[in-house]
């Protein structure tokens, strides 16, 4: 498992991208399934920036790897309780013109991921997320 | 990065990765466009939701003064993920 923790700030996306690049290298993984794991991890860390209440200066970002199953593990400290799963997703019977923003990004997370868990426990917010990328 | 190339009259080539760190300065470039546009995306190599949404507040943009915004050449993770979100027709992606 490789973990680091990133400033606060969607001036860190780069960063996370790099981080990503690095973990595909050293696991040897498919740089084809590069794209769906930054999508997902950009958006629920842009969520964590904008959405959670309190929060300490980094978010930690954690990748694991096991038989073609990779994990992107999310850890906020010290914010509210907060679960944008929440969120209502993009009501895609209205025009696009009428449709609320927002949304959108969590909707794409549980659809390129197996599955995603939300939790949270002693003022921490833990976000899992499980991608398929095969070798 | 992202860049916003202008191409010829009515052309513009978008390239690079269009996220949430580039979506501010995007959207400054998206909305300095006028008339029909043909968005060549052939070196649009990432979008996620922010970039999407950069991409609908300028095709309402211009939808509304009754231009076309189309986007063109679109690779298949990039349209994957307009597909997910709904909007492919819209915007010409087929």
């Amino acid at each position: 498992m490789l973990v680091r923790r990133f400033p606060r700030a969607v001036a860190s996306l780069p960063a996370l991208v790099a981080f990503v690049r690095e973990f595909f290298t050293a696991q040897g993984l498919d740089s084809e399934r590069v794209f769906d794991v930054d999508l997902v991890i950009e958006e629920l860390f842009t969520n964590m920036v904008r959405h959670a209440r309190g929060g300490g200066d980094a978010i930690e970002l954690a990748l694991d790897h096991d038989a073609g199953l990779l994990t992107v593990r999310l850890r906020d400290e010290d914010v509210d309780p907060w679960d944008p799963s929440s969120a209502p997703p993009p009501d895609f019977d209205k025009p696009t013109h009428q449709r609320r923003a927002g949304g959108l990004g969590i909707f794409l997370v549980h659809k390129l991921s197996r599955d995603v868990r939300f939790e949270h426990a002693d003022r921490t917010t833990t976000v899992t997320a499980r991608l398929e990328v095969a070798r | 990065m992202f860049k916003l190339e202008p191409l010829a009259a009515g052309k513009v080539k978008l390239v690079g990765r269009l996220d949430a760190a580039e979506a501010e300065q995007a959207s400054s470039a998206f909305a300095g466009l006028d008339g029909p546009i043909d968005a060549d995306c052939s070196a649009l190599e990432y979008i996620s939701s922010a970039g999407i949404s950069v991409l609908m507040v300028t095709y309402k943009r211009l939808h509304q003064k009754g231009h076309v915004f189309r986007l063109s050449a679109v690779q298949p993770r990039v349209r994957n993920v307009f597909i997910y979100s709904g909007l492919a027709p819209l915007l010409g992606i087929e």
